[in-house]
């Protein structure tokens, strides 16, 4: 995008889901994602995925109060987006400490939350976005990850269930997102309706920083089990 | 002065008589309850009400793939304004042909007995259809010729009778569970048989409408797929791929599943984000207006294509208006290569279309992840 002066909401909602789809398609490449998908996974595969995505779960807390307290009070009503944002993360992290006991993981690994090697990089890429004042660009990086938990998750629970043979109790985040049915687009557009596109630079760094969030999203599942 | 190429006549050919969901199984053979069963509930999903096939009943076939070719060319030659033996350039489309050896445009070529004349035989799935579409375009645009057929030919019915299924050998006591049956079954109550014709020239009609051809998109997507929509090898995975060709005879390989042609789920759904992030592409690539096209015509049933995507697609603009959208899917159900023509044809016998207006051709073949659309303009 080149002109930043005349972007619409309808603008960056078209970039945003050209930078979606780019990612989807990527992910399905991914060793895990693709092991799914084909049902060729084992439950120790699971357990490090589940081990893997609590550890970034309980970390993306922490950026995103730290962007909340970084966001004006003329934009107050943002704020409580990413105060949300924080609370799906907390709800989502405690799911995955259920699904990962529940199909016979080790409780003392529990104890720790090491990040691998590819959440390392997106962590610290969004604190660095995070620490911003008005760090509103965060909307494209929020888009990427609800995103992924609305619409990835929602497939990968009839696979994992049936690779595994495992009850719903043990894919609980899994089956809680494939019931999930907002529209994740739509809530993101009412967010762009506000006076945030108007903000210099915004447009495009909403979609940058989508496009580098998604880029280190996907390391992260390339990167499981690499400390 | 620039030249263009002009779709100036469509022709179309259409075995037998329409065939109700109801009758289907007199055409096609019943194997088992369970499979037909499949079937019903595929007939809800894809929504086709009535379809021709080119066998009866009772085992005779009416026509070879060929001859089909050859008779909607001549519909569309009858319904033109050029003298037949103008004719010097034939693509064709079809997923089989009737022979193994040689090509199929020399089957139809043989069939319409014209005159010697430049061939190109495309084979693959739907996307071929625009591959032939698109060479005949580019023969008339570069001037190789002036008048050129661009058609599609589809039998598939003949390769959906029982026996082919029940020759595959299979252990008895392990039973298949309904997905599996879903990869064989899907097709047998979707395709179906037909043929279409475009004739393209280098100069329009007079006193009647002509399709000007703006551009022709098309591309492929398999570096990073596997085969999805397949046949010829018993699995699509990279490691068990063994080609039908690479078993010690034919009936070895019809034995062990390789003929059968097979859908993988799985797969499918993985392609929609590749298909609509080509899309959105398109868009920017090609300076497309949805919202100025008159008429979309998608070789895909929008029940399909999952949900998420449709409301991506209509959130960013990107979706033409469904009162534009026009099929032929539940009257003339779907010929692979031959939809689009067919469709095409139907278009303009039931809808007036005006100068200036826009008409945009989508075909996504799920064989191994292809993407074609075509834009018209009506002059």
């Amino acid at each position: 995008m080149t002109h930043e002066t005349t972007a619409t909401p309808q603008d960056v909602l078209r970039g945003l889901a050209s930078i979606w789809l780019d990612f989807e398609t990527q992910l399905n490449h991914v060793g895990i994602v693709k092991r799914v998908f084909e049902q060729r996974i084992r439950l120790a595969d699971y357990h490090q995925l589940l081990l893997n995505h609590r550890a970034q779960v309980m970390n993306g807390a922490l950026w995103i109060t730290r962007a909340a307290s970084n966001i004006g009070h003329e934009f107050a009503e943002l704020r409580s987006r990413f105060i949300r944002h924080a609370a799906a993360e907390h709800r989502d992290y405690r799911l995955l400490e259920r699904d990962y006991v529940q199909s016979g993981g080790e409780p003392a690994a529990l104890r720790s939350h090491e990040l691998n090697i590819g959440s390392e990089a997106l962590s610290a890429w969004m604190f660095h976005r995070a620490s911003q004042p008005n760090p509103f660009d965060l909307l494209g990086a929020m888009y990427i990850i609800e995103g992924l938990g609305k619409r990835v998750a929602a497939s990968w629970a009839e696979h994992v269930q049936a690779a595994l043979r495992l009850p719903a109790e043990a894919v609980s985040f899994y089956l809680y997102h494939a019931k999930s049915d907002e529209d994740h687009l739509s809530q993101l557009e009412e967010a762009l309706q506000s006076e945030v596109l108007a903000l210099p630079g915004m447009p495009a760094q909403i979609l940058k920083t989508a496009r580098v969030t998604a880029r280190l999203y996907r390391l992260q599942l390339e990167e499981l089990g690499s400390y | 002065m620039t030249r263009s190429a002009y779709i100036t006549s469509t022709g179309a050919f259409l075995p037998g008589e329409p065939v109700p969901n109801e009758r289907m199984e007199q055409y096609l053979g019943a194997i088992s309850e369970r499979r037909s069963r499949l079937g019903r509930f595929v007939l809800r999903q894809n929504g086709i009400q009535t379809r021709h096939y080119a066998l009866t009943p009772e085992g005779v076939y009416l026509h070879t793939n060929a001859q089909m070719a050859a008779l909607a060319i001549q519909d569309a030659l009858r319904r033109s304004q050029v003298d037949e033996q103008k004719l010097s350039f034939l693509a064709t489309a079809t997923t089989q042909g009737d022979l193994l050896v040689p090509g199929f445009a020399s089957s139809v070529h043989g069939e319409l007995g014209l005159r010697p004349m430049e061939l190109a035989s495309f084979q693959s799935v739907c996307a071929s259809s625009m591959m032939a579409v698109k060479s005949a375009y580019l023969q008339v645009l570069a001037g190789e010729h002036d008048c050129a057929i661009a058609c599609a030919a589809e039998f598939s019915s003949r390769f959906f009778q029982p026996a082919i299924y029940t020759a595959v050998e299979r252990d008895a006591q392990a039973e298949e569970s309904s997905a599996e049956l879903m990869e064989t079954e899907f097709l047998r109550w979707t395709l179906s048989d037909g043929a279409g014709a475009w004739l393209l020239e280098s100069q329009a009609n007079q006193h009647r409408r002509s399709l000007k051809i703006e551009w022709i998109d098309i591309c492929s997507y398999a570096d990073r797929f596997e085969s999805c929509m397949y046949s010829g090898s018993a699995s699509n995975r990279a490691a068990e791929l063994k080609p039908w060709g690479h078993y010690e005879s034919p009936i070895a390989a019809s034995r062990q599943g390789a003929l059968l042609l097979k859908q993988d789920f799985n797969l499918l759904y993985r392609m929609f984000p590749v298909w609509a992030k080509h899309y959105l592409e398109l868009i920017d690539r090609r300076a497309l207006r949805p919202e100025r096209i008159d008429h979309f015509l998608a070789h895909y049933s929008s029940h399909s294509l999952r949900q998420e995507i449709i409301k991506l697609l209509e959130k960013t603009g990107a979706m033409v208006p469904e009162s534009r959208w026009f099929t032929n899917l539940t009257s003339q159900g779907n010929t692979g290569a031959a939809s689009i023509f067919l469709m095409l044809h139907k278009l303009l016998e039931e809808r007036a279309v005006e100068p200036g207006q826009q008409i945009l051709c989508f075909v996504p073949e799920s064989g191994r992840c292809m993407i074609a659309f075509m834009l018209l303009t009506v002059v």
